[in-house]
């Protein structure tokens, strides 16, 4: 990492007065270029050499690079000298840029002054610029916006001008025109930060108050926390407080990230940087919290700090069990470096033993399950993602349902109470009908809708988080031909009408295949399912009758029938080579299927639930 | 009648035994619609090639003689292909043949031949230069079946051509091919009567399977053709077992049928672990690994410049214990470098081999001993297929229950 860092014989002293500093964060819709334009600010600033630099330094993450996305906050700092003849120390805060994980970039968020918001030149405003956008509003955030991508073809900087002053009510007149392909604008970005972006304004004299907006996890120094200072300051061999988890720690190191870490003496008013303390356990150090000094410290932590929650949960299963302690040690290990990552062990006759495992969102679970396999080298088999149910029984009793199997006998229910969302969507005007039919299969309740301009209606549902969990986002991109984006909050539980449906093989449910539905939608859920699952179970040695039932009442059935011939009738000299290579090949096939009593089911079968479009 | 357990591995290491000798011509008449074979309509090839491939599969066979491979060649088979379009050059090859190896005197000689190939004049000419036994690929004696699959007769022609090839007095032996789509349960159990009625003592039978880059697989992709029914090919199967097996062929192997002593020696040789030796082009080849070694050690195979299209054999695991390889499918390279390196090679361990001898010999009607299955290790897995109606055991052999005749993926998948 030593390769990343920038001149190495900057001293920051003179740049840490607070006028002096800007902190700021770019902000965007997915894939309107965000990491792109801080990969030029880097350039602009020599803070990474020409030779170093890497598409998208920001974006540390494999998975981050290659799906253009950032999960992890980071903050670098540049040294920028200005029309004015003077250096700046501007602290640039890269946000995450999906909707799940909005509390991240809540957190990021108040950790700044302003923020560049960035809308792609062609694309203009999405639902996730709103949101952004919104969230900059309500922290009170000096907003600058930014048209990106103007060299594209297809740029339209005076429409997405217009947008963004009718969608967004912001003001648009003094936009930057920007590329970050070409570079084109960056500097005015980066100008129009000093000259609008306040600086931070603090009490040096106060006790120290920083706010956690970020951390991670190092294996040699432990949990490393990314700060921002609001009053006091913070030095090495301090005693310190973490006001949430209230632990008590010595401070090992402070620094900044350039972007590699480069330690200093001090981090004073107004400037951002990393904490660490040699606390090793990540739950200790929670993002929105404040650290305090251990004694005489302050009395009232930042505002707006919560746990983060799951929100989605699915099961977790190694297809070779052998490998159930080493998802045991990866998940850990993923932990580390994010705390909003939470699993139980679960079991299932079916798959063995597994992790009931809950995610932040469709992507971070996605996110953790390809890492999973990808640098921890597991075969895994995910469950139909689920949401976290109240159930409340007839005798009074109250239970948390994350999991199918944890459903309750029908008759033992009274009701039964799920999340329901805030769903925006915005869409072209022509592609309202889509969305509305798309919505209304979803149990969804239309809300409101206004047109932003022209081109772009928002439109408002209120959604059951589970509808949403299905593929909702896949169909609402395919029906509007990739025209709407979606952004969704959380809004509270309410009742519904939902029981367990049981899919049996052979007579026998089968626990991993089991779901949740609204009754309404069982029938017509349960037939689909069959049906795929006759395509999908390949033919055994006995008949297989496939059946979705709730309770005992079979709902639909179909048969998988009993396989006659399976056999290779030629088998002489060049053949036999060949029908070597074909026995290992349907036995490696054979090892990557589940067997559920006698039957051989295949991995699809546990995914077919996840794509079900009736 | 040679036993399952007859394996390479039970033999002196050092000392090959017998082998069988298998020549693939690579020309036919004209290519069937399912054929994946290498083969080349004889309108396509130059007149000198067949010439030129004769004399090839000498050289060939004079690279294995060298090395003391072919001193006791105990079955001679020639497939293709279509081997009698070579007409009267096929006594040339097999004369020259018996000149360079050592071919027993009552040797097996099978030569494959079709309805529109086999002259009866040539035929006879064959038979008595040492020609025991004709292998005919009549398919069907269904016109309409016939026409599908693209053969260049119909069932009479066919009818008389095995009763002509009966005539030389050679054992004469049938293919014939179920679960043609299309193809009614009646129509095969005509084809088998009329088979039975050729006098022929030896029926193997095939259900279709659509190989891939053939015409028939073009024809199923388009949708003109449905996809051959495994049921109805199974049915077709067990209707031979029956029909066959009224008339007195016994059901040798999966797919073979027999009269009393006419089960065919080379074929048998595949399933029984004697090794063998391939002359031609995509023609394979299986030796223990040490004779193997010996070939690789030869110029021909470690001299980049002279090995043609072949790959270079470096080295041979340590472990090696069987060592299966294929030629290129490759008339003219095969002509350049008769004897050149294999492009294929594939290595088996000991246990390996053991494993797949108890594959290959469950295939045969006596399938394998008690005593063989517990040195491969594989009798807990066998008493698991007797559970499940797969295997069976008797006189201490285990075998394949007439169900797993038809499953024997089943069992194969669990013992490999």
């Amino acid at each position: 990492m030593s390769t990343l860092l920038g001149p190495p014989c900057y001293t920051f002293a003179d740049m840490s007065d607070p006028t002096h500093i800007r902190n700021f964060s770019i902000i965007a819709h997915i894939d309107h270029g965000k990491s792109t334009l801080a990969d030029r600010v880097l350039e602009l600033t020599h803070t990474v050499a020409d030779r170093d630099m890497v598409e998208q330094v920001l974006d540390s993450m494999d998975i981050e690079r290659e799906r253009g996305i950032t999960i992890k906050a980071q903050a670098v700092r540049v040294l920028y000298e200005a029309d004015d003849g003077e250096t700046y120390q501007l602290n640039l805060i890269d946000t995450p840029g999906h909707v799940d994980f909005t509390y991240e970039v809540s957190r990021s968020l108040q950790a700044c002054e302003g923020v560049i918001l960035v809308v792609d030149a062609a694309q203009g405003v999405e639902a996730q610029t709103v949101a952004n956008a919104m969230m900059a509003m309500n922290a009170d955030l000096e907003i600058i916006p930014l048209i990106n991508k103007i060299d594209l073809p297809a740029a339209e900087p005076e429409r997405v001008r217009h947008e963004i002053e009718e969608g967004l009510a912001i003001p648009a007149d003094e936009a930057v025109l920007a590329s970050g392909k070409t570079g084109e604008g960056v500097r005015e970005a980066l100008e129009a930060v000093i000259r609008r972006v306040p600086h931070p304004v603090g009490d040096p004299d106060a006790p120290l108050k920083a706010l956690i907006f970020d951390s991670y996890f190092d294996t040699y120094r432990g949990v490393v926390a990314l700060i921002r200072v609001i009053d006091g300051s913070v030095r090495k061999n301090m005693k310190v407080r973490m006001m949430a988890t209230d632990v008590v720690t010595d401070v090992e190191e402070v620094g900044v990230r350039r972007p590699a870490n480069l330690p200093v003496d001090e981090l004073a008013v107004g400037e951002v940087g990393y904490l660490i303390t040699g606390l090793k356990d990540p739950a200790l150090v929670q993002v929105g919290d404040t650290v305090t000094l251990a004694r005489h410290g302050a009395t009232e932590p930042l505002p707006g700090y919560r746990e983060v929650k799951p929100m989605v949960y699915t099961g977790l299963y190694p297809i070779d069990g052998d490998q159930y302690p080493d998802l045991r040690d990866a998940l850990d290990k993923l932990k580390l470096n994010d705390p909003a990552l939470v699993y139980d062990p679960e079991s299932s006759h079916a798959l063995g033993f597994g992790f009931r495992v809950g995610f932040l969102g469709l992507l971070h679970m996605e996110v953790i399950k390809e890492r999973l396999e990808r640098e921890f080298d597991l075969d895994l088999l995910a469950t139909a993602p689920s949401v976290e149910y109240h159930v409340y029984k007839t005798n009074g009793e109250q239970v948390i349902v994350h999991s199918p199997q944890d459903m309750p006998e029908p008759g033992a229910i009274e009701r039964v109470e799920e999340p329901y969302l805030k769903a925006t969507v915005l869409v072209p005007p022509d592609y309202v009908g889509q969305v509305m039919e798309l919505a209304e299969g979803r149990r969804s309740t239309f809300k409101d809708m206004q047109y932003l301009s022209v081109t772009t209606v928002e439109m408002h549902y209120e959604t059951p988080l589970s509808e949403l969990i299905m593929d909702f986002f896949d169909q609402l991109k395919s029906r509007t031909r990739g025209y709407a984006s979606l952004d969704y909050e959380y809004i509270g539980y309410r009742p519904s009408n939902l029981v367990k449906l049981d899919i049996l093989l052979a007579g026998k449910p089968v626990d991993a295949l089991s779901f949740i539905v609204h009754r309404e939608k069982a029938y017509a859920r349960g037939k689909v399912l069959t049906e795929k699952l006759r395509e999908i179970i390949p033919r055994q040695m006995f008949e297989v009758p496939i059946q979705a039932a709730i309770g005992g009442k079979i709902l639909a059935r179909e048969t998988v029938r009993a396989k006659r011939k399976d056999v290779l009738a030629k088998c002489y000299g060049g053949d036999i080579t060949r029908k070597r290579k074909l026995i290992e090949k349907q036995k490696k096939g054979k090892k990557r299927m589940k067997s559920v009593g006698a039957v051989d089911v295949p991995q699809e079968a546990f995914m077919a639930i996840l794509k079900v479009d009736e | 009648m040679s036993k399952a357990a007859d394996t390479v591995l039970s033999r002196d290491p050092g000392k090959l035994g017998p082998v069988s000798l298998y020549v693939h011509v690579p020309f036919c008449v004209l290519k069937c619609a399912y054929c994946d074979f290498h083969s080349q309509p004889v309108c396509d090839v130059t007149p000198e090639e067949p010439e030129y491939f004769a004399w090839a599969v000498g050289e060939a066979a004079r690279h294995w003689a060298a090395l003391g491979i072919l001193d006791d060649v105990v079955s001679l088979y020639v497939g293709g292909g279509t081997p009698t379009t070579l007409g009267d050059g096929l006594g040339g090859i097999l004369g020259n043949l018996r000149s360079i190896a050592n071919v027993r005197p009552d040797a097996e000689v099978t030569v494959e031949t079709n309805p529109d190939t086999s002259a009866p004049e040539l035929a006879a000419r064959l038979h008595d230069s040492g020609v025991t036994r004709f292998s005919v690929g009549v398919q069907s004696f269904d016109d309409d079946v016939l026409r599908l699959l693209g053969r260049c007769h119909d069932a009479s022609a066919a009818e008389k051509a095995v009763h002509d090839l009966v005539a030389t007095g050679a054992r004469v032996a049938l293919d014939l091919m179920c679960g043609v789509p299309g193809q009614s349960l009646a129509s095969w159990r005509k084809t088998l009567e009329r088979a039975l009625a050729t006098g022929a003592g030896h029926v193997s039978v095939y259900p279709l399977t659509v190989e891939e880059a053939t015409p028939l697989a073009r024809h199923v992709a388009a949708g003109h053709l449905p996809e051959p029914d495994l049921d109805v090919a199974a049915e077709m199967m067990e209707c031979a077992d029956d029909v066959l097996g009224q008339a007195g062929l016994e059901r040798y192997e999966i797919a073979s049928y027999a009269r009393e002593g006419q089960r065919c020696v080379h074929n048998l040789g595949y399933w029984t672990g004697r090794p063998y030796i391939g002359l031609g082009p995509s023609a394979s080849s299986m030796l223990p690994a040490a004779e193997f070694r010996m070939a690789a050690a030869c110029e021909s195979w470690a001299d980049p410049s002279v090995v043609g299209v072949g790959r270079v054999i470096e080295h041979v695991p340590a472990d090696a214990a069987r060592v299966r390889f294929t030629r290129a499918a490759d008339t003219v390279a095969f002509i350049r470098t008769a004897a050149g390196a294999p492009e294929d090679v594939a290595y088996l361990t000991a246990d390996e081999a053991l494993r797949e001898d108890i594959v290959l010999g469950l295939r045969v009607a006596e399938g394998v001993t008690g005593e063989f299955a517990e040195r491969a290790g594989v009798v807990e897995v066998l008493r698991r297929l007797e559970r499940r109606g797969l295997v069976e055991r008797a006189d201490d052999r285990w075998r394949l229950t007439r169900r797993g005749w038809l499953l024997g993926n089943e069992v194969f998948v669990e013992v490999w």
